[in-house]
């Protein structure tokens, strides 16, 4: 397969622009799906946040004082200091392992790296509800595999759930639900690259890791800034995992644990719609920000390089 | 290679359509020919096919097998059964379709402590209005009041959990102890176990507030003073001196390490009543068919659970208390709320019904056509190895069971009361401070949700 | 699987560093997996106090019988889900593939007012959270008379803003304008220009986003846990997420859940495992052109 990313920066300009309609036409069905069901929602979603309701209240107008009460809520603030925190650890984790297997697999060609390569993708096909699941049942301290080796030396298993150890715990569960994800996509984007490049700087006397740190990495970059913006986004809309492990975290995971959490908390167990929206709304923002501050960073850090 | 992709989607489709096709038909009665309504179709047979139909969410296990009993029995009405999912899930489904207006069934399973919150938003309707005083004799007092506000009845109860102490009679055997019937003599006897060496006396777990909340109820707790019928209008009390002995009581055994402070009903825990970690259990009357199904059998591994009362604060005044339970309330949605008040009466609540309940040890029930018969009583518990502990322990808790006011907030209250426990776990609150803060975080709140804090 | 020298690829010193890498990574990532497999061949106190360990057999090798009682339990419940699962993803896959084609051909083929504002909005989409979507989308599909029903789960699992992106991407890339010009010119209407030029040079990418979108609404949970309420409906993901809480509840009734959840969780991941081995040649060349651009 080749990839000519050369053609790829070309921008496609339509000489034929008579009938603009019909790029129009080709958008149509998924525009109208997308339409119905996320933008209409949306705006429902977005009219439901400048009301408020108490329980023993009825339905007020309130404008954007939903939105200054949930970015002075201690209980969302936390949740966002949360989400934070474990992006700024996970990320980079992340994608060490992802880049660390790629290259490796790049460079190997044997029976064993095939076998890695999609042992290391497994777990991306396995839906985040099984996924977290069987973690849950390791990371048990009474019959979980722990148990047996720190019976050997006679220490009893750490409880991985508790409010000290849930943020490791769960940063191992998204490394291993995803790295295999991003592994891929950077492996595929390794693969893309014209291989005349390694030979050329091979007859310049560079080694074999001085290619993967000086060529490989640089000419992938674009590929990790795509897959940076993926995890910052699903890390900062952290839900699924912590949500399923809930039962059985032994109360360290609150219903603020995480802003998204704490939108569906709000939503579906206090009856409180109308400020579920509004913090679903106010993450969103939180992410765009993120989002816009990385591609700033990046492209002004690239820029700078080029 | 154009060959090739076009290959692999076709055997993508393959396998997939393949797997669709293994998909057998179990509901041979049809799940697509609704008739209730937005509520979406039935999950059982419809036997009368003239008769107008009911819609209805539950979840016990065996509701199926209640379900088609009661379509055989009924040619005025059908029900239409579908599981919306267990406990919260089935809230969360029934606060969208209110929120909505539309998408609730016509009668839905809930759980008492939930039943005033749904009452506010306007979810439920007042059966005393649609006859339910017909059946109000065939529950205890308390049971009743649990789902009463004021003269108005929101719900009919199925199933309740007074409750007792299970306990591990071989454990007590090998290291000397007594049946403790006091609470003073519970953490006596866990002191005995621990210096000998032995397994937890129990467990006191942050994710069952409402355990919590019957043990405090136990030492006079008001909590809540509440109407529906009043719903600007509350008062709470959650850190009185009864309410704070209890919590320093268990502060004070987990510090000293005579209770774990495991969550309970997850595999640990679980685990840990199987295999001996515990010498008691603290819990209500549907343990016995809970750690069954669990898989923690008393067969083969030696262990001997045995029932007992629940150990008292006054062995003089005995209170009884209740952990969990369910009923069947009607919706505001519902097309014909008489209708649907006839179900809510009598699902679950025919002698033949209410038995297939207990032989599977699925509930233990509140209707006391069951409750009073003999055959109940003297049923032999093959969990507690032929014990009929139904007479012994359970009827009597049931009877002297008084009710309960519950909050219109009371997952938000479970919530927090959580958070109080795992600060009582960590040791970073005494008991008595947990209940104070408790006291503030609710105060607060009912006057941000706009009540008027009495 | 592990033998590593093959007599046709000499390499000139065999890297051991990174085959001891690799071999952390295999069992770091199969250990799950592993764990999976030995607890389904359990009974329900062999799980719990069994005598192997966790990431050992029991006594009882009890794998046959856990199967056996998945295909009876609820006559057989949890194989619909399976097929359900299989329904949702396959037409909520196809049906978002085919958008997706579309739409990115149109993105990239087709210049016209309002195209770059559009396309931002669609990109811009992924960064709202999905509950806020829950409640709206629950009241609308209240109106349209489609709660619990299949196409409550379908029609928005066709949104896939990703394979839109992909797609553009790769039409831009592998569709030449010069071919398009072409075959118009001959007289070919745009829409036989898009099915006999532009979507055979799509087609590895079209491979992508279809298991992509597959995947997607296979793993899916919370949008047909929200709209479903008859079990019989259930995608697999939500059956087996409310035995867990059946089987965590005070209410379980007479039989031991955890063994079916075990068992049932192994089969549940199997499909889409197997898709994905047998399909790799096809989905990663996809996806790198979405990366590279």
């Amino acid at each position: 397969m080749t990839h000519p990313a050369a053609v790829l920066r070309a921008p496609s300009r339509r000489r034929n622009l008579r009938r603009p309609w019909i790029g129009w036409l080709f958008i149509a069905p998924f525009g109208a799906i997308f339409l119905v069901f996320l933008v209409a929602p949306l705006a429902y979603a977005f009219y439901l946040s400048l009301f408020s309701k108490g329980l023993a209240t009825g339905t007020i107008f309130a404008g954007a004082g939903n939105y200054i009460k949930a970015f002075t809520d201690p209980e969302f603030l936390s949740g966002i200091w949360f989400v934070i925190r474990f992006a700024v650890i996970l990320i980079p984790i992340q994608m060490a392992v992802s880049l660390a297997a790629a290259l490796v697999l790049d460079a190997l060609t044997t029976r064993l790296s095939r076998f890695a390569r999609l042992a290391i993708f497994v777990p991306y096909a396995i839906p985040a509800v099984v996924g977290t699941l069987m973690w849950g049942f390791l990371y048990s301290p009474t019959f979980g595999p722990l148990t047996d080796l720190f019976k050997v030396v006679n220490q009893s298993a750490p409880e991985i759930l508790s409010s000290g150890n849930i943020f490791g715990g769960l940063l191992n569960i998204v490394v291993w639900q995803w790295a295999g994800y991003y592994m891929i996509i950077i492996y595929a984007a390794l693969r893309g690259i014209d291989p005349s490049i390694y030979e050329a700087a091979r007859i310049d006397g560079a080694t074999p890791r001085q290619i993967a740190l000086r060529i490989k990495v640089p000419m992938i970059s674009s590929a990790m800034a795509l897959i940076l913006v993926f995890a910052l986004i699903g890390t900062l809309q952290f839900f699924t995992e912590p949500q399923v492990l809930r039962p059985i975290s032994n109360g360290s995971i609150t219903s603020s644990f995480t802003p998204n959490i704490y939108a569906f908390d709000l939503a579906f167990r206090f009856s409180q719609f109308n400020y579920a929206s509004t913090i679903s709304f106010s993450l969103g923002i939180v992410v765009f920000i993120a989002v816009y501050i990385f591609l700033f960073a990046s492209r002004k850090r690239r820029g700078g390089l080029s | 290679m154009k060959t090739k992709s076009l290959l692999a989607v076709v055997s993508a489709g393959a396998l997939l359509v393949t797997l669709a096709g293994c998909s057998p038909d179990v509901s041979a009665g049809g799940s697509t020919d609704s008739a209730g309504g937005d509520a979406g179709s039935c999950s059982n047979t419809i036997v009368n096919k003239d008769a107008p139909q009911v819609s209805v969410w539950a979840w016990y296990p065996n509701i199926n097998t209640v379900v088609d009993m009661f379509n055989k029995s009924h040619d005025d009405v059908q029900v239409c059964w579908s599981n919306a999912g267990q406990g919260a899930d089935e809230y969360a489904k029934f606060s969208t379709a209110i929120a909505a207006g539309t998408g609730a069934p016509d009668v839905v399973m809930l759980e008492a402590e939930v039943v005033p919150g749904f009452i506010l938003q306007d979810a439920l309707v007042d059966l005393s209005e649609h006859g339910a005083d017909d059946v109000k004799a065939n529950f205890s007092a308390g049971a009743w009041k649990d789902v009463s506000s004021g003269d108005s009845v929101y719900a009919i109860p199925v199933d309740g959990g007074p409750m007792a102490m299970i306990y591990r009679a071989d454990i007590f055997a090998k290291y000397g102890i007594a049946v403790p019937t006091t609470w003073d003599e519970y953490a006596a006897a866990g002191q005995q176990l621990k210096d000998a060496g032995g397994p937890f006396m129990g467990d006191f777990g942050s994710n069952v507030p409402a355990w919590f909340t019957a043990l405090m109820t136990q030492n006079g707790q008001k909590a809540w003073d509440y109407e529906s019928a009043d719903p600007q209008n509350i008062g709470v009390e959650l850190n009185d001196s009864g309410s704070k002995k209890v919590a320093d009581y268990w502060a004070d055994l987990v510090k000293k390490g005579i209770v774990d402070t495991q969550d309970q009903f997850n595999t640990d825990y679980i685990g840990g009543l199987a295999n001996g970690s515990y010498a008691t259990y603290v819990s209500a009357a549907w343990a016995p068919g809970y750690l069954t199904g669990a898989g923690a059998s008393t067969e083969g591994d030696g262990a001997d659970w045995k029932a007992a009362p629940l150990p008292q604060w006054d062995p003089a005044n005995p209170v009884s208390v209740n952990w969990g339970g369910s009923t069947f309330a009607v919706t505001t949605q519902a097309k014909d709320k008489d209708l649907a008040a006839t179900v809510a009466k009598e699902l679950y609540a025919s002698d033949e019904e209410l038995q297939d309940g207990v032989d599977t040890q699925t509930i233990f029930p509140l209707n006391q056509k069951i409750l009073a018969s003999d055959a109940f009583a003297d049923t032999p518990v093959k969990f507690f190895g032929g014990q009929t502990a139904n007479k012994e322990v359970y009827i009597p808790a049931e009877n002297a069971y008084e009710g309960y006011t519950y909050s219109p907030f009371t997952t938000y209250y479970y919530s927090e009361l959580t958070k109080a426990m795992v600060s009582i776990i960590d040791g970073s609150k005494s008991g008595s401070d947990a209940l104070d803060d408790l006291q503030g975080t609710m105060t607060d709140y009912a006057k941000a949700q706009g009540f008027t804090v009495k | 699987m592990t033998t590593i020298t093959s007599p046709i690829k000499v390499r000139k010193k065999p890297n051991v560093a990174a085959h001891v890498f690799l071999v952390i990574l295999i069992v770091y990532f199969l250990l799950p997996l592993w764990w999976l497999f030995v607890a389904s061949t359990k009974d329900p106190q062999g799980l719990f106090t069994g005598t192997g360990g966790a990431l050992w057999f029991d006594k009882n090798f009890n794998l046959l019988a856990n199967i056996q009682e998945l295909v009876t339990y609820k006559g057989g419940l949890y194989f619909r889900w399976l097929g359900n699962s299989a329904l949702y993803s396959l037409l909520g896959g196809v049906g978002a593939t085919v958008l997706a084609v579309l739409a990115g051909y149109g993105f990239a083929k087709f210049a016209f007012k309002g195209r770059d504002f559009s396309f931002a909005i669609l990109l811009g989409s992924v960064m709202v959270p999905l509950t806020a979507l829950v409640i709206p989308t629950f009241m609308l599909m209240s109106q349209l008379h489609l709660t619990n029903t299949i196409w409550a789960v379908i029609l928005p699992s066709l949104l896939s803003p990703f394979g839109v992106y992909l797609m553009r991407v790769y039409a831009a890339d592998a569709v030449p304008d010069e071919l398009l010009d072409a075959a118009r010119v001959d007289g070919s209407g745009e829409l036989r220009t898009f099915f006999t030029v532009a979507l055979p040079l799509m087609r590895p990418a079209v491979v992508t986003v279809l298991l992509l979108s597959v995947v997607g609404t296979w793993n899916n949970y919370f949008l047909p846990l929200a709209v479903l309420s008859d079990q019989n409906l259930y995608p697999v993901t939500v059956g087996l997420g409310g035995w867990q809480a059946l089987a965590a509840s005070n209410n379980g009734g007479g039989t031991s859940l955890y063994t079916l959840i075990v068992v049932g969780s192994l089969i549940s991941i199997i499909p889409l495992v197997i898709a994905f081995l047998s399909l790799q040649k096809y989905w990663q060349g996809g996806l790198s052109l979405g990366a590279l651009k």
